[in-house]
């Protein structure tokens, strides 16, 4: 069976797609992850373009984050305040990112410039992962009491409008958790990712956020942002496959629940591991497909 | 229906003394749903004024809206392949399906076919090719109008967007013949214009020309006009059904 995408403009058979769906649902069930920086290249090597590959995403990521945000909403982990000014940045960065986008895929370049992103974002975080767990799996567990974290936030709170951020007890300025959106949102746009591999540590180790809140409020800033996103880049590139989408979180809800149950069978530092080699494994696909001669000489568009 | 077709065209055509052919289709519009693997259209036609109607070639061209390409060479740029200056050509169909008795180069002399416009025409489309930079000019320069040119009409073979069937005619009694002219899943919408060749010996005795229009239908089509008329409301409407579909789906799981 086939069904036709229409904004792909390509036939797909829907059980493969619902079935890449569940496959990173279930890594992402399983590694406590967004997927996105996982679905984006597996849609490009099942052949649809990177333009929709990456709007198409930003969609999906909506979709499957909006119930996590609801049940951190309930439970009150989210810092709105500190998750308000992470949005506004991020809408910010997706706005810029989305014309970046636009203006690249008019000289034709979207398909090398998403591959390249990926290559330098998945080869960074895939070895910085890989090497961080082998070093725990290779060291025992010190048993004893956690180092405190000492929080070194002054320099923050020098900059401008510095105000206090009840929820996370802080006092900084809201200039490094907008930035820190900005980035996010930018990646977001050119990428097709939540940006969460790279807001959570960055909200642990820079903003100094407690735990407790740094995850319900980076799913409220990636929610926000990707549905920012989708609407910018369904406007101005047409980019959005919202067929697509569904099929993906049709897979995908499936998939993540028996994600979260195989994970309980592994230890984390090993599931962190292998979440690092399935990252490296499509970094180097993906290095592949840059660096192999292509298979047609010339690319052919209809305009 | 295919009696009235063929009673049509038997009165038309009885008119006629020498070789002669006349053809129908049995639609006027295409509608193809997005999923519509195997969307097909009917060309009926008679073949009058000879004793021997098989003794004959039909060349049947299918022509697509014409449409603006644009053909981009792969060039190595530091280790990494990416996507070189642009080359437009215009007015090129966006579909051509050469539907023939025979193969088409059993059928008549390569020119006579490039006339016909059943076949791609590499020195037309060599000449029309415009580039869209100074770099593009200079590949064209130094690379060859030929080999940009056929690699475009390569890449019409390879997609399917250019496609010659040969023994797709089917002779019924008394001259009467039909082609089923099956359209690829991404056939372009538009107007598109069916000439119907009768060939004697490579030579051309008749023809006869027919028009339909292919036009997108289902939800799918809608999907897209939307998308492309539309593109903000589309991004709004995106973002509430994802809301929906996520809430909806971790809700059916909650249970």
């Amino acid at each position: 069976m086939q069904v036709y995408l229409p904004i792909a403009e390509m036939p797909v058979d829907p059980f493969i797609i619902i079935l890449m769906g569940a496959g990173v649902g279930f890594l992402s069930g399983m590694f406590g992850v967004g997927g996105g920086f996982l679905m984006t290249p597996l849609l490009i090597f099942h052949g649809i373009p990177a333009a929709v590959a990456v709007g198409t995403e930003a969609a999906h990521i909506v979709a499957s984050s909006v119930s996590g945000v609801t049940a951190h909403l309930r439970r009150k982990t989210v810092d709105m305040q500190m998750g308000a000014f992470l949005v506004a940045g991020g809408a910010a960065g997706g706005a810029v990112g989305v014309f970046l986008f636009r203006y690249l895929r008019s000289l034709g370049q979207i398909e090398t410039f998403v591959s390249l992103s990926y290559v330098i974002f998945l080869g960074l975080i895939g070895s910085l992962m890989l090497a961080e767990s082998l070093r725990a799996i290779v060291r025992e567990p010190k048993k004893g009491a956690p180092r405190r974290r000492r929080r070194r936030t002054a320099w923050m709170a020098a900059l401008p409008f510095a105000m206090r951020f009840r929820r996370s007890q802080l006092f900084i300025s809201p200039i490094p958790p907008a930035a820190l959106g900005f980035v996010v949102g930018v990646l977001s746009a050119i990428m097709g990712v939540g940006g969460g591999f790279i807001l959570v540590p960055a909200m642990i180790y820079i903003l100094q956020m407690p735990t407790a809140v740094v995850v319900g409020t980076s799913l409220f800033q990636v929610t926000f942002v990707t549905a920012v996103v989708t609407v910018l880049q369904a406007a101005a590139n047409k980019t959005v496959d919202i067929f697509l989408a569904l099929l993906l979180l049709a897979g995908g809800v499936v998939g993540a629940q028996l994600g979260a149950r195989a994970a309980v069978f592994l230890k984390a530092e090993h599931l962190r591991a292998l979440l690092a080699l399935i990252v490296l494994a499509i970094c180097i696909r993906l290095i592949f497909g840059l660096v192999l001669p292509p298979d047609q000489s010339y690319v052919v568009e209809a305009l | 229906m295919i009696a009235i077709v063929a009673i049509f065209i038997l009165l038309f055509a009885s008119a006629a003394r020498a070789s002669d052919i006349a053809v129908a289709l049995t639609d006027d519009v295409i509608e193809v749903d997005a999923g519509f693997f195997g969307a097909h259209f009917v060309l009926f036609g008679a073949v009058t004024g000879t004793d021997d109607p098989e003794g004959h070639d039909i060349v049947a061209v299918v022509r697509g809206p014409p449409t603006t390409f644009r053909i981009r060479p792969m060039v190595r740029e530091r280790a990494i392949w990416r996507a070189g200056p642009a080359i437009d050509i215009e007015g090129e169909p966006g579909l051509l399906l050469a539907l023939a008795t025979r193969p088409l180069a059993d059928v008549a002399p390569a020119a006579t076919l490039r006339d016909l416009g059943a076949a791609a025409d590499p020195e037309r489309i060599a000449a029309s090719l415009a580039p869209r930079s100074d770099a593009a000019a200079r590949h064209l320069e130094s690379g060859g109008a030929q080999i940009v040119g056929a690699a475009f009409i390569n890449d019409g073979l390879r997609t399917g967007r250019v496609r010659e069937t040969s023994g797709a005619v089917r002779f019924r009694k008394g001259g009467l013949f039909s082609i089923d002219v099956a359209l690829p899943p991404r056939t372009p919408v538009g107007a598109y214009s069916v000439e119907t060749f009768l060939l004697r010996d490579g030579a051309v005795v008749a023809r006869d020309n027919a028009a339909l229009a292919v036009d997108k239908v289902g939800v799918e089509r809608r999907i897209f006009e939307l998308a492309h008329r539309r593109p903000f409301a589309y991004g709004l409407a995106c973002v509430s059904i994802a809301l929906a579909a996520g809430w909806l789906a971790a809700a059916a799981f909650r249970k």
